[in-house]
């Protein structure tokens, strides 16, 4: 349903145009901040135009160890990367094919394999921390990516939103599959992956932004600086007791922070427009 | 080409409903079968169980005289039209047609050849690199078929295949079956709960009702012939007038007071109730009345062009009669009408049980 009323109208512009402005003055104050040196983010007043840095601060924190870290942001942001991609591709992976046999399968115990998968929902990483860093310890997982990404890598979310998916999927497809002669994994592969494409790249976006931004879980099983992630190494930039923070670097490393998740947005929406133009189903 | 034989099939589903009572048929090879019955009386459960798409709880199916009871439906060398056709949304009419034989391995050339060869057949040749969504429903239709075809299968099973389409289309599509099916020559099976369709398509047709089959027979067999009244009512359009009668030495009376010939040989005792049986069309109109005709009131006229459909109440009966009169005859409501049974085209059932009393000889 849309109204037309043009006094409407022009009242949600102005809502939709503070809103934007408030939301962007933060990030705007960070590339602000990140095009000055250190000493001209200390002068009592915050800098509102670009400083004489240029892309320096950039250039400083991706190529040499950043002070208090031991590693450079590159690596940092490739770590990041690698946790992000292991946990949304293995959750989706996982969640496909827990899915899968929720809803085409009938085994002894099926309905309670889902609802203990369901249960799991409410058990976040959190609340298992304790027993999973046990396990990961005593698997020799700790400093590792199969130690960053395997513990987060099960989803109750993911599978439930599948198996909603798969059960909408008419009943008679997979009839005139098997008469057609797919067996189970042809159905999976030419069927049900094919007409899932858009759940998947939803999924893909979600699953990836809650791996980038995990904070605890990285925290505890990562001491080496080598597999640091972005995210953690950002609040550890901050914990200076004795020095300055160097907030240039800060906010600089901030904004690569955000980038890649920006970039999953940005690519992938394409896939849900078109997903949600052609609305194959 | 293929028989199959079906020797007390059985199908009851794990929630304790028994949808089929034993199912007993032949069917010749080439051959087209009609599975006609009201909604919810096992056709589908039946197909299915041909298709293999359900267990079967006991009996024997074979197929060519093998058995195939324990087959997967590939297996089975079937194929199946679906009633809401089962496309592949995401796939082009010619990836739809070439699954089942890209599945069986056949190498990507022939499988364009067979598809475009069986596409010319049914004339989707312009549409094979569309997506389903983008046809209509007729050509969806098709497309169901050439997937069908195309495996070259050894029976085609088809589940009211055409009841999403409108009654144009449906006709048209009807005519296309049957000749495709003869064409090919491929044995097939065929539901519908829609009597026409049934009549004009079928070789055999076996109606069935409540997990039963009441009868099977060519069409005009089951119209001539019907051994129940079941049958006799849902064979034909519109459907059987029945009227309750006495019979008195070879003499069926009727409430209202009219007498009619009993036809030698019908299985009744003088004295018997009995549920006499006339088809609309065998309803005679005659310009005055006596003992043989039928004295009634018009109460709703149905012009249809070539015929009239006159809707009649007859005295001492509760439902209306239907009589078939000639559409140039100019009736109104109210008029009275004397219609006069055709002797020749009494059918006389059980009053209780609904089975045909007519002469034992007659039915088969
Ligand atoms: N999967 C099922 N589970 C339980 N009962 C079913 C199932 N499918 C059909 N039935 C029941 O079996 C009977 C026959 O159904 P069906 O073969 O679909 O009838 P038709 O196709 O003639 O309308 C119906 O009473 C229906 O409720
Ligand atoms: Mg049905």
């Amino acid at each position: 349903m849309r109204y037309r009323r043009p006094g409407l109208d022009a009242i949600s512009h102005i809502l939709l145009i503070l809103a934007l402005l408030a939301f962007s003055l933060p990030v705007w104050l960070a590339i602000i901040a990140a095009t000055h040196d250190q000493s001209s983010l200390y002068t009592g007043t915050a800098p509102l135009w670009f400083g004489d840095q240029g892309l320096d601060n950039f250039r400083a924190i991706l190529s040499e160890p950043v002070a208090r870290l031991g590693t450079d942001v590159a690596r940092l942001l490739f770590n990041s990367t690698v946790m992000a991609l292991g946990i949304a591709c293995g959750k989706i992976f996982i969640a496909i094919l827990a899915a899968y046999a929720i809803v085409f399968f009938r085994f002894p115990l099926r309905r309670l394999c889902f609802w203990l998968i369901f249960i799991t929902l409410m058990l976040p990483v959190e609340v298992r921390i304790m027993p999973t860093y046990k396990i990961a310890a005593d698997l020799n997982l700790l400093n590792s990516y199969a130690g960053l990404i395997l513990p987060l890598i099960a989803s109750a979310t993911a599978t439930f939103l599948f198996r909603q998916f798969y059960m909408t999927v008419p009943p008679e497809l997979l009839e005139a599959a098997r008469v057609d002669g797919a067996g189970p994994w042809r159905f999976l592969r030419d069927i049900l992956l094919p007409l899932s494409k858009t759940n998947i790249a939803a999924l893909f976006v979600i699953m990836f932004l809650y791996g980038w931004n995990q904070y605890l879980w990285p925290l505890l099983i990562t001491t080496e600086s080598d597999y640091m992630t972005i995210v953690v190494s950002l609040k550890r930039m901050l914990s200076s007791a004795d020095n300055l923070v160097p907030w240039q670097a800060v906010m600089a490393t901030a904004l690569l922070a955000m980038l890649p998740p920006v970039a999953v947005i940005v690519l992938m929406q394409r896939y849900f427009v078109k997903g949600l133009v052609d609305a194959e189903k | 080409m293929a028989t199959l034989s079906l020797d007390a099939l059985s199908k009851t589903y794990p929630n304790g409903v028994t949808a089929l009572h034993g199912v007993d048929l032949t069917i010749d090879d080439g051959e087209l079968i009609v599975v006609v019955g009201p909604s919810g009386c096992g056709k589908s459960t039946l197909l299915r169980m041909l298709a293999g798409l359900e267990s079967i709880s006991s009996g024997e199916l074979a197929i060519d005289g093998r058995r195939v009871n324990d087959l997967e439906p590939a297996e089975r060398d079937i194929a199946m039209v679906f009633q809401n056709y089962a496309l592949y949304p995401h796939m082009s009419v010619a990836d739809n047609m070439g699954y089942a034989l890209k599945n069986q391995g056949v190498p990507r050339a022939e499988r364009r050849r067979k598809v475009e060869e069986t596409a010319r057949l049914i004339g989707l040749e312009d549409l094979l690199d569309r997506r389903p969504k983008q046809l209509s429903g007729g050509q969806r239709q098709r497309v169901a078929m050439g997937r069908a075809i195309v495996r070259e299968p050894k029976v085609f099973l088809f589940d009211e295949p055409l009841s999403n389409l409108d009654a144009k289309l449906r006709v048209q599509m009807r005519i296309e079956i049957r000749r495709l099916q003869k064409r090919l020559g491929v044995t097939a099976v065929y539901v519908t709960h829609d009597q026409v369709e049934a009549m004009t398509l079928a070789d055999r047709l076996v109606v069935m009702n409540g997990g039963h089959i009441e009868q099977v027979g060519t069409p005009m067999h089951l119209y001539d012939q019907p051994a129940s009244r079941f049958v006799a009512s849902f064979i034909g359009s519109p459907s059987m007038n029945f009227i309750e009668a006495r019979h008195a030495d070879g003499v069926l009376t009727l409430p209202c007071g009219t007498h009619l010939p009993l036809r030698d040989g019908a299985s009744t005792e003088s004295g018997d109730a009995v549920c006499l049986g006339v088809r609309p069309e065998h309803l005679v109109q005659v310009g005055q009345g006596d003992d043989t005709t039928l004295t009634t009131q018009v109460e709703l006229v149905e012009p249809l062009g070539a015929d009239t459909l006159a809707h009649v109440r007859l005295d001492g009966q509760a439902e209306l009669l239907v009589a078939r009169l000639n559409g140039a005859q100019q009736i109104a409501e109210g008029d009275r009408l004397y219609l006069r049974p055709d002797p020749e085209r009494l059918h006389l059932f059980d009053p209780q049980e609904g089975h045909s009393l007519a002469a034992p000889e007659t039915v088969s």
